[in-house]
């Protein structure tokens, strides 16, 4: 049986609901804490904030959408589910940047794999940024506990035959390789994390943390886009929003003002920065939007001989960290090998090229197994990171440069992902980039591989992990935020999401933002109730 | 493992890293394209309900974004863009060009503002005849371009040295790929059998009253 729709159970129970595109009025509304957005940062934050008596109104600009929705099609999902109908891309174009926008932002979206902030991570930031209390040793309470409450464990099931293949090319090549552990209850295997889970087994925000909160008497508002904070004096007096109409795009004519004692910006490393950007929030040192990172991805695609139904299973549960931080946690850039889903629509996206060529490749989608590496951003001075912008509009842009570290990172991934499909016994294998043909063997691959141009718009490049732009760190001349989110400059602010991360992480990035806005909410639910 | 410096690089284009990395060259060129286009007269506006045309049977979509002009450029791209993938017989060909299309502007409403600005300039620089002479090397108008011409200039911008050439081709295949192959009566094609039926048969919201 497929779990409860707690989400219309709850509508249906009477929960404080609001689709912003039905108001006929301007509002003026007040609460205790206002939470600008609703995905793995926000859902976590205004649970444990209404749990403790405060009033919390979550908003989210994207609308809610739930099991009723979510039927296991690529192009109603991708068009309602994620940022800018999955066309979001960096400025120059050389980046797509794959990002929920909907109630339970990336959460509803993303492949549920589930990892701890790695060690070494956590050990960086405390060197780095003076972040001595996020040591491996103080969070792992708060790890446990997120885990509990998004039922996170390995994968039990035996991976699907996508997955199996980066399992067996690490086997022949004597490399390291683990089960992922996945946020699921109940799932049915089926494979359509990345349209919205059918059955309502995924533990994102919107079956977990969002429900919670509303069980617990906040108020959620979708469609409804965050504009500006409004300071008086040195405080934040009110939130100044714009309802969207039922389409989700067209700004509708009537205002809503929020006034709360404490706001908590949750809306993504992009989102979150343009949000403080566009409020002229201080900033003496100009750190907002800069030291944004991408886990930048690349990918390699191999025809299999036996079938591999790339469609079909739990997307991701087999990852290899051989090469993530095996030659230091500064060194060269290191990356983690994962494998992504590949349905037409995606597939026929990602792969470059057109006309009978394309439509060759495609026809052998069901032997088509994918690789992909998640380069690991913003440890060494050579990867700084990108920056966040508004446009005219207001609206975010991200300038992400490829350094030529990072290229030596993607050039690396490029090969070993390779070296492992042939391992596992592919027939031929073909980068992701414009220039790659098929390659019938390893030492073909790796000639080709070791000569191909190695830059932006030929090598196809993705992100779906945004992280940074509302930096922590315990020096303000650094940083945007401190090791609890809060504001450096402003006392009733608070950022929890993943551009708290001073670099990126190393590895799937939701369980880190659960964990960290789990801690950090429990702080802030303690001082505003003392 | 080799060494990350053992790889060797491609000798580097100065002239050509430096065009991209500002980006502004690109945004400036567009800029001034769509400018040109709007003074010209080009037709920029949503073709909306089209009534008219050999290509637009009474399906009712009523188009949001695309022009009538974009219309025309997408039926002549369409054949080289999907090739073999387009059957021959002409009124089921006529159907899947046009579904295509339409399944194109519905996926443009949702991309927001931004990025239908961004698309609006590379449909006007295609649409304007000066740049889509010069630029995109087609010489005669999408309505009489055939689908060798269309497919030369396919070519041109994936294997042109221009970054922004390459990223105005992804774009166009990208979009036009995504919408075909996205369409449940061209799932066969890729040999994809769609979600699974025992779970379609079993969850609520495919049955009829959800």
């Amino acid at each position: 049986m497929a779990m409860t729709d707690l989400i219309a159970q709850g509508l249906a129970g009477g929960w404080n609901v609001t689709d912003a595109a039905t108001l006929t009025e301007n509002q003026t509304l007040e609460a205790d804490v206002v939470v600008i957005g609703t995905g793995a940062g926000g859902g976590t934050t205004a649970e444990i904030l209404a749990r403790t008596g405060l009033s919390v109104i979550m908003i989210e600009e994207g609308r809610l959408y739930h099991q009723k929705d979510f039927k296991m099609d690529e192009l109603t999902s991708y068009a309602s589910l994620y940022q800018e109908g999955l066309s979001r891309v960096t400025r120059d174009g050389a980046i797509a940047i794959l990002q929920g926008r909907c109630v339970g932002g990336s959460t509803t979206v993303n492949w549920t794999s589930s990892f701890n902030t790695p060690d070494a991570t956590l050990n960086f930031w405390a060197d780095r940024f003076g972040l001595d209390e996020l040591r491996p040793a103080s969070l792992q309470p708060w790890f446990d506990d997120r885990k509990q409450r998004h039922n996170i464990a390995p994968w039990e099931v035996p991976p699907n035959a996508n997955n199996d293949t980066l399992r067996r090319g690490c086997e022949q090549l004597g490399w390291s390789w683990h089960v992922i552990p996945r946020n699921v209850k109940g799932c049915w295997n089926l494979g359509y994390c990345g349209m919205g889970c059918p059955t309502n087994a995924k533990q994102g925000a919107l079956t977990t943390t969002v429900p919670g909160a509303l069980d617990h008497k906040a108020e959620l508002i979708y469609g409804l886009r965050a504009d500006r904070l409004v300071m008086t004096q040195d405080r934040i007096s009110h939130l100044e929003a714009t309802p969207l109409q039922a389409d989700s795009v067209t700004p509708s004519a009537h205002k809503v003002q929020i006034r709360a004692r404490h706001f908590v910006v949750a809306a993504s490393a992009l989102g979150s920065p343009a949000l403080l950007l566009r409020s002229d929030i201080p900033d003496p040192y100009q750190r907002v939007g800069k030291r944004t990172f991408l886990h930048p991805v690349n990918a390699t695609v191999a025809e299999m001989p036996e079938r591999v139904d790339p469609f079909h299973g739990a997307p991701q549960s087999i990852y290899s960290d051989e090469f993530n931080f095996s030659q230091g946690v500064d060194g060269p850039a290191g990356f983690k090998l994962e494998v992504p889903p590949l349905h037409p629509s995606m597939a026929s996206g990602i792969l470059p090229g057109h006309g009978d060529i394309m439509n060759e490749n495609l026809g052998k989608l069901p032997w088509l197994q994918s690789m992909l590496a998640l380069i690991r951003d913003g440890f060494h001075a050579d990867s700084p990171g990108g920056v966040v912008s508004l446009r005219d509009d207001g609206s975010p842009v991200l300038d992400y440069p490829v350094t030529d570290y990072l290229w030596q990172g993607l050039r690396q991934a490029y090969l070993r992902m390779a070296e492992a499909q042939f391992a596992a016994g592919a027939k031929q294998v073909r980068l992701v980039h414009m220039d790659s043909s098929w390659y019938r063997n390893w030492s073909e691959a790796e000639a080709a591989i070791k000569a191909i141009p190695m830059e932006l718009h030929r090598a196809r490049l993705f992100t779906a992990h945004q992280m940074g732009g509302c930096g922590m760190g315990a020096n303000p001349r650094n940083s945007v935020v401190n090791g609890l989110g809060q504001h450096h400059q402003v006392s009733n602010l608070s950022v929890h999401d993943a551009s708290i991360f001073p670099t990126s992480i190393g590895a799937n990035p939701q369980m880190s933002v659960y964990t960290l806005s789990a801690r950090n909410s429990t702080q802030l639910a303690s001082r505003l109730t003392a | 493992m080799p060494t990350p410096t053992a790889v060797t690089d491609k000798a580097p284009d100065y002239g050509r890293r430096s065009f991209l990395k500002t980006g502004l060259g690109g945004a400036l060129f567009l800029g001034g394209v769509s400018m040109t286009a709007g003074l010209s007269g080009c037709a920029s506006a949503p073709a909306g309900l089209q009534s008219e045309g050999p290509a637009s049977p009474t399906s009712g979509y009523e188009f949001r974004f695309l022009s009538s002009d974009d219309i025309v450029l997408f039926e002549a791209l369409i054949p080289a863009i999907l090739g073999a993938a387009l059957t021959e017989q002409p009124d089921l060909r006529r159907r899947q060009v046009r579904t295509t299309i339409e399944t194109i502007d519905a996926g443009i409403v949702q991309f927001g503002n931004a990025n239908q600005q961004e698309l609006r300039k590379l449909f006007d620089l295609l649409n304007f005849g000066l740049t889509r002479a010069t630029l995109a090397g087609v010489w005669s108008s999408w309505e009489n371009a055939s689908t060798d011409d269309a497919r030369s200039f396919l070519e041109r911008w994936e294997t042109s040295s221009i970054g922004l050439f390459n990223n105005g081709y992804i774009a166009l295949t990208k979009i036009t790929n995504a919408s075909y192959y996205g369409q449940p009566e061209h799932w066969s094609q890729t040999g994809y059998p769609g979600p699974p039926e025992w779970a379609v048969s079993a969850l609520p919201q495919f049955q009829t009253h959800s």
